[in-house]
C-alpha cells in the first residue's frame, strides 16, 4: 500500500511541474528550460513572505502565489515578448540564459543556505495514517489535492472560458488568431503567468514538505521527461507521462536499484521518443528538418 | 609614437604591479560559493575569509598581510582547474586551497603538481592521498570528517548504545565519496557484531525521499548510519519518521548539524563529528562570534568551524615562512605543522612527512534533549587512531 502512495505522491509532483512546460509549449511552441529555476523562485518567494508575515501564514502563502504569477508575466513582458516572431531556437536559448541568471540571483538574494519555509510559517507537517498502515505527510496529501485542482482548473479554463479558447487558438495558428483580433501578447503573458504560478506552487509545496535549496532546479529538470513522454502540447499527456515516470522510478527504487531512479525518467523518454517522437498524446507536427 | 607610449605605459604598469603582488602572502582558494552544492561549502569559504580578515586586522603574518583570493568553482572541475591556473600564473599564490566537492580535487591537484604549489583541502572530505603512510608531497587536509574513521567511530558508538542486536540501515548520497564511506561501513559492521540489513544510495536531486525511506524501513533496521552531505542525511531521517519508523539514527555532523538538530528536535537523532559545537561555548567560539559581529556574514557562525580551522592552519603555516614567500618555503613549512585548534578539535592538527591528515581523529556526539530543550553532548571526545 505504501508503494502505491509513494507512486501517487511522486506522480503528483511531476504532474504539477510538467503542466507548466505544457502550457507554454502549447501556446507558443517554446520549450521553457528555466522552468526549474522559476519553481525555485516561487519557493523562495514563499520563504520571504513567510519570514515577513510569519504570524499570518495564509496571507504569506497567498501573496507568494500571486507574486509567482506576476514573476511569470514579468518574464514574458520584459524578456520573452522580444522573442515573438523570432526563431523558436532563440527563445529556447533565451530561457536557458534566464535560468542561469535566476540561479545566480537566488544565491545573491537568499544565499545557498538550506531554508525551511515550514518553520517560517510556523506550521507543522504531521504524518497521516492511511489504510493498510500506509502513511503520507500532510503536505504530500495537499500536493496531490493541489495537482488535481490545478489540472481540473486548467482543463476547465482551456475548454470553456474565453481566454482559454483564445489560448488554444493562439497555439494552433497564431497568425489567424491575431487576424481574428486575439491579443497574442496578452495570451502569451497569461500562459507564462499560469506556468510560473504552477511551477511556483510545486516549488512551495516541495519546500514545505522537506526543505528549500538550489537542487530544486534539478527536480524541475527531472519532470521534463514526464511532459515529453505524454506529449509536450497535451495536458492529459503530462498527467499520464508523470504517472508512467513515477511508477517506473518508485518500482526501480523498491525492487531493483535506487541508483537507477535518476536515469529511469530519461530512459523512458528515450524509449517513447524512438517509438513516438511527439509523445503519447502529443500532436504530430510538421517536420522542419530531416 | 602612440604605440611606443602604450608599450611604455604597460611596462611601467608591470613594474608597479610586480612589487604589489609580492607585498602579501597570497593564498588562492577555489570553492563552491554558488552552484548546487554551495549550501555545504559556501559557509567554509566565508569562514576562511573571515579568519584571514581578522588575521590581517591583527597585523597579518610576519608583518605582512595575507591576501586571500577566492574563486567560485560552482562545484565544477573545469572551473576549479581554471581557478588554480589563475592563482598560480597570475596571482603568484604560494598556497592553494580547495573548499568544494571531491570532483574538483583532481584538476586542482594536477595544476598544483605542475607548478609544485602545496594544496590544502579545507572543506568537504579528505582525499586518500593525504593519509599515511605515503601521502602525496603536495596535498594536505585540515578537514574533520574522514570516511574510514567516521565509520569506525559511528559503529563503535552504535554498539555501545545498544543492548539488543543491531540491525543497521545505511544511507549515502549517490556520489562517489559518500557511497564509498557507506560501503566501508557495511564491510566493517560485522566486525562489531552489527548486521547491515539495507543500504540506500540516494541521488542528490530527489523530489521525494519517501520511496527510499520506505525501502529502508521495510528492512526493519533499529539503527541507521548515514554518511554524506547533510541534506541527504537529514531528509532521509525525516522521511523515515514520517513513515513511522522509531529507530535510532546517527549521521556525520557536517556544517549545519548544530542548527539542524535543534530544528528537528528528535532525541534519537545523533550527530557525531570532529568539531566542537557552539553549545560548548569555548573561548574560541566567543572569538568567532566577536569576529562575526563586525562582519556582514551570509551564513550562521555555527557553520563556520571547518573554515576557521583551515584559517588557523594557513596562519600557522605562513608564520613559518620567511619573507619573501615561495611555494617551496610554504611546502617545507606545511609539511611539519602542528596547530593548536583551541578546543575546536579534540587535539592538535599535526602533519609529518608520512602523514598529511593527522595521527588521531577525535569525535564528539550530540543530540536533542527534550527536557533541556537544547542540543546536548552525549559523548565526549573519543579518539580513533589513524593508521
Amino acid at each position: 500500500m505504501q508503494l502505491a502512495v509513494n507512486i501517487v505522491v511522486l506522480a503528483a509532483i511531476y504532474a504539477l511541474i510538467s503542466c507548466g512546460y505544457v502550457l507554454i509549449y502549447r501556446v507558443s511552441r517554446v520549450l521553457n528550460l528555466a522552468h526549474g529555476e522559476l519553481m525555485l523562485v516561487g519557493a523562495y518567494l514563499l520563504y520571504s513572505t513567510a519570514s515577513l508575515l510569519g504570524g499570518n501564514p495564509l496571507t504569506a502563502v497567498a501573496m507568494a502565489a500571486v507574486l509567482g504569477l506576476l514573476v511569470g508575466v514579468l518574464v514574458y513582458v520584459l524578456l520573452m515578448r522580444r522573442m515573438t516572431g523570432e526563431m523558436v531556437l532563440a527563445a529556447v536559448l533565451c530561457t536557458i540564459a534566464l535560468g542561469v541568471m535566476l540561479r545566480g540571483a537566488t544565491v545573491l538574494i537568499w544565499s545557498a543556505q538550506v531554508r525551511h519555509p515550514m518553520e517560517a510559517l510556523g506550521w507543522s507537517n504531521p504524518s497521516l495514517v492511511l489504510f493498510g498502515d500506509a502513511r503520507i505527510s500532510l503536505i504530500s496529501a495537499i500536493l496531490i489535492g493541489a495537482t488535481a485542482v490545478v489540472y481540473a482548473a486548467l482543463f476547465g479554463f482551456l475548454g470553456f472560458t474565453r481566454w482559454g479558447i483564445r489560448m488554444r487558438a493562439a497555439g494552433q495558428n497564431p497568425l489567424l488568431a491575431s487576424q481574428r483580433g486575439i491579443q497574442l501578447h496578452g495570451v502569451y503573458a497569461l500562459a507564462w503567468g499560469l506556468s510560473t504560478f504552477t511551477a511556483g506552487l510545486a516549488g512551495m509545496l516541495i519546500s514545505l514538505d522537506s526543505s528549500l535549496d538550489g537542487t530544486m532546479t534539478m527536480i524541475g529538470l527531472k519532470a521534463f521527461p514526464a511532459a515529453l513522454v505524454g506529449g509536450l502540447d497535451s495536458l492529459a499527456g503530462a498527467l499520464i507521462g508523470s504517472a508512467i515516470i513515477a511508477i517506473a522510478e518508485v518500482l526501480l527504487i523498491q525492487f531493483v536499484n535506487p541508483l537507477l531512479s535518476d536515469v529511469v525518467p530519461f530512459f523512458v523518454l528515450l524509449a517513447v521518443l524512438v517509438i513516438r517522437p511527439w509523445g503519447l498524446f502529443g500532436s504530430k507536427e510538421e517536420l522542419d528538418r530531416v | 609614437m602612440n604605440r611606443w607610449k602604450m608599450i611604455a605605459a604597460l611596462a611601467a604598469l608591470s613594474f608597479t604591479a610586480a612589487p604589489w603582488a609580492q607585498d602579501a602572502y597570497v593564498v588562492g582558494l577555489s570553492g563552491a560559493v554558488t552552484g548546487p552544492n554551495a549550501d555545504t561549502y559556501a559557509p567554509g569559504v566565508e569562514s576562511v575569509r573571515l579568519y584571514i580578515d581578522q588575521l590581517n586586522k591583527r597585523g597579518g603574518v610576519n608583518g605582512k598581510p595575507v591576501r586571500l583570493i577566492v574563486g567560485d568553482n560552482q562545484g565544477e572541475p573545469s572551473k576549479a582547474a581554471a581557478d588554480a591556473k589563475k592563482f598560480i600564473t597570475q596571482d603568484n599564490a604560494v598556497l592553494l586551497a580547495n573548499v568544494s566537492i571531491s570532483s574538483t580535487y583532481g584538476p586542482m591537484v594536477a595544476e598544483a603538481k605542475r607548478a609544485r604549489v602545496p594544496l590544502l583541502f579545507a572543506g568537504g572530505a579528505c582525499p586518500a592521498e593525504v593519509l599515511p603512510p605515503n601521502p602525496d608531497e603536495l596535498q594536505f587536509c585540515s578537514i574533520g570528517p574522514a570516511m574510514k574513521y567516521d565509520a569506525e567511530m559511528a559503529l563503535r558508538f552504535i554498539k555501545e548504545q545498544s543492548r539488543e542486536p543491531v540491525k543497521l540501515g545505511l544511507v549515502a548520497m549517490a556520489i562517489p565519496l559518500s557511497r564509498a564511506g557507506i560501503d566501508y561501513a557495511e564491510s566493517l559492521a560485522p566486525t562489531f557484531g552489527i548486521t547491515p540489513v539495507a543500504k540506500e544510495q540516494i541521488p542528490p536531486p530527489t523530489p521525494d525521499y519517501t520511496p527510499y525511506a520506505s525501502k529502508l524501513k521495510g528492512a526493519d533496521p533499529n539503527w541507521v548510519y548515514s554518511w554524506g552531505p547533510w541534506i541527504t542525511e537529514v531528509k532521509t531521517f525525516e522521511a523515515l519518521r514520517k513513515l513511522g519508523w522509531t529507530g535510532r539514527y546517527i549521521a556525520a555532523a557536517l556544517n549545519p548539524a548544530e542548527d539542524e538538530l535543534a530544528r528537528v528536535k528528535d532525541e534519537l537523532f545523533y550527530g557525531f563529528g570532529p568539531n566542537a559545537m557552539f553549545l560548548e561555548n569555548l573561548p574560541v567560539h566567543q572569538e568567532m562570534r566577536d569576529a562575526a559581529r563586525g562582519a556582514k556574514l551570509t551564513y550562521p557562525i555555527t557553520q563556520m568551524t571547518e573554515g576557521w580551522v583551515a584559517g588557523m592552519v594557513i596562519e600557522q603555516t605562513l608564520k613559518k615562512v620567511a619573507w619573501p614567500p615561495t611555494p617551496e618555503k610554504v611546502l617545507a613549512a606545511i609539511g611539519t605543522l602542528k596547530v593548536d585548534t583551541k578546543g575546536l578539535r579534540g587535539g592538535p592538527i599535526e602533519w609529518s612527512k608520512t602523514n598529511h591528515f593527522g595521527s588521531k581523529q577525535h569525535y564528539r556526539v550530540y543530540r536533542w534533549d527534550a527536557k533541556k530543550q537544547a542540543v546536548v553532548r552525549v559523548q565526549d571526545w573519543v579518539t580513533v587512531d589513524v593508521k
